[in-house]
């Protein structure tokens, strides 16, 4: 790219951040004093553990199951991902309160899976494992189809390669594939992330206690006004932001070999 | 020694092909492009996969049923020298090696040897992603070799190189089938290269079928096919 079409790039790319990013500026809005006294910093921070440690315990299983079955669905014929990809958008299509909706109603204790859970003494609405499960379904499409397209990208002859070296499936994928696709999972999983912790909607619905982030946004709204929810809104930006970036970082490094 | 009956149909050609091969012997696949050359080869290495027929070597049943591609141990080089772009030249030679095979005295000595003479010294810590086309298919040839594999496969291998390059590489591959003892069937639409790489016998395919087999003298006065006069006509 000559030098002076890699500044109308930049130029033009530099607009488009500052135009993303110009809602931000209502941080600095006349809203008086934030309010930050114990009464709001208490839950805001218990809401903020809350939110890191079970969106983090989410994302683990997200991974751990989600993984296999994009690999699967990558080395499907055409017609079964089409199924596939269409069972995956059914939950992320829906508007979020109404799968909050159908989450109570399924594992609540009035559905049938919800009261045989709920003999076992497992919980499935307003608790860390309804919160954990609600970011499961809420994440779970989005890094499942990103990670079909990441895998999607590796070179078929590599794999192919691998394996006339003498490599079986399950080490092709690990020497191979995963390696290989691994700023597309990268990108993926911090897209289910975001999604996931920033999720209002259908958490409100399902695990309103125990409150994560954006529900205590709420609350704060509801109870204190904008003051005291502008100071909870740096919060989320400062935890939730660095662990998708780090992804992104760690998975750019060596990019080009 | 390989015996191989490949029936594969193609959108626009049944190929359908007879095929023995004694061990350590070369044979030249020649033919138009278009002709199955490539389906061939694919479907022996177990890239694809046969409609009928069958591929035995040395008495292993390649297909039916289709064999894992990981448990057939040959060889297959491509124009694409397929080199993994995440690891290093060196890493790449030793990827089809199992750790515990690569810690014999042995298998270094045999790697050392690779190394040397295929002039891969200065690339030995390079990223595999950096080096140049030419040095890529020595380090595929260097990879392929270190299983030291009964059965080489090679699609067209030197496409896009230049005429020196092209002859070391062809030296190199018959240097090492005498050393190691691989059978080989090499692809390719330069006459001139198959006949240095496999000079004793050819066979030329044409729509799929075979129409002729022999020797390159034999090829050359006698053409069985006017198609074949003209490909193997000098510009």
């Amino acid at each position: 790219m000559s030098t002076s079409r890699h500044w109308m790039a930049r130029g033009f790319s530099a607009l488009f951040a500052l135009a993303l990013l110009y809602p931000f500026t209502a941080l600095l809005a006349r809203i008086g004093p934030w309010q930050w006294g114990a009464e709001v910093r208490g839950p805001a921070l218990a809401s903020v553990r809350v939110s890191l440690l079970l969106t983090g315990f989410a994302m683990v299983i997200i991974v751990a199951v989600g993984t296999p079955v994009a690999a699967y669905i990558a080395r499907c014929s055409t017609r079964e991902r089409l199924w596939w990809q269409a069972i995956l958008l059914v939950p992320i299509l829906l508007p979020p309160l109404a799968l909050g909706i159908l989450l109570t109603l399924a594992f609540g204790p009035y559905g049938s899976l919800g009261a045989i859970l709920e003999h076992l003494d497992l919980r499935l609405t307003n608790s860390a494992a309804a919160f954990i499960v609600t970011q499961i379904y809420v994440g779970m499409g989005y890094y499942v189809l990103g990670a079909v397209a990441a895998f999607d990208a590796v070179p078929t002859i590599l794999q192919k390669q691998a394996a006339l070296l003498g490599l079986p499936p399950a080490k092709v994928f690990l020497r191979v594939t995963l390696p290989l696709s691994r700023l597309g999972l990268a990108v993926a999983l911090s897209i289910a992330w975001v999604r996931a912790i920033g999720e209002f909607g259908a958490v409100v619905v399902t695990a309103y206690y125990p409150s994560g982030m954006p529900v205590q946004l709420w609350v704060n709204l509801q109870s204190f006004g904008l003051p005291a929810v502008m100071p909870l809104l740096v919060v989320f930006l400062a935890v939730a932001l660095p662990l998708p970036w780090l992804v992104h970082v760690l998975a750019q490094r060596n990019r080009h070999a | 020694m390989l015996k191989a009956h490949i029936i594969k149909n193609r959108r626009d050609l049944e190929v359908n092909v007879t095929l023995e091969l004694e061990p350590g012997t070369a044979v030249g696949l020649f033919g138009a492009s278009g002709a199955g050359k490539s389906t061939v080869l694919a479907c022996i290495a177990g890239i694809e996969q046969p409609d009928d027929g069958f591929v035995q070597l040395n008495g292993l049943q390649l297909f039916p049923p289709s064999l894992p591609l990981h448990r057939r141990a040959l060889g297959y080089m491509t124009q694409e020298p397929g080199l993994f772009p995440h690891l290093s030249v060196s890493e790449n030679i030793y990827f089809g090696i199992a750790k515990a095979l690569a810690a014999t005295a042995r298998q270094q000595q045999w790697i050392a040897t690779l190394r040397d003479r295929l002039q891969l010294d200065p690339l030995w810590h390079a990223p595999a992603a950096l080096i140049s086309g030419g040095q890529a298919r020595r380090v595929a040839l260097a990879r392929m070799l270190a299983r030291k594999p009964p059965l080489v496969l090679l699609d067209e291998p030197f496409a896009g190189l230049d005429r020196q390059l092209v002859r070391e590489l062809i030296d190199d591959l018959i240097f090492w089938s005498r050393q190691i003892g691989f059978s080989m069937i090499a692809v390719d639409h330069q006459a001139e290269v198959l006949k240095r790489l496999c000079p004793q016998q050819a066979i030329v395919l044409e729509q799929g079928k075979i129409v002729q087999r022999g020797t390159w003298t034999e090829l050359y006065n006698a053409p069985a096919t006017p198609l074949l006069g003209s490909l193997l006509a000098p510009l």
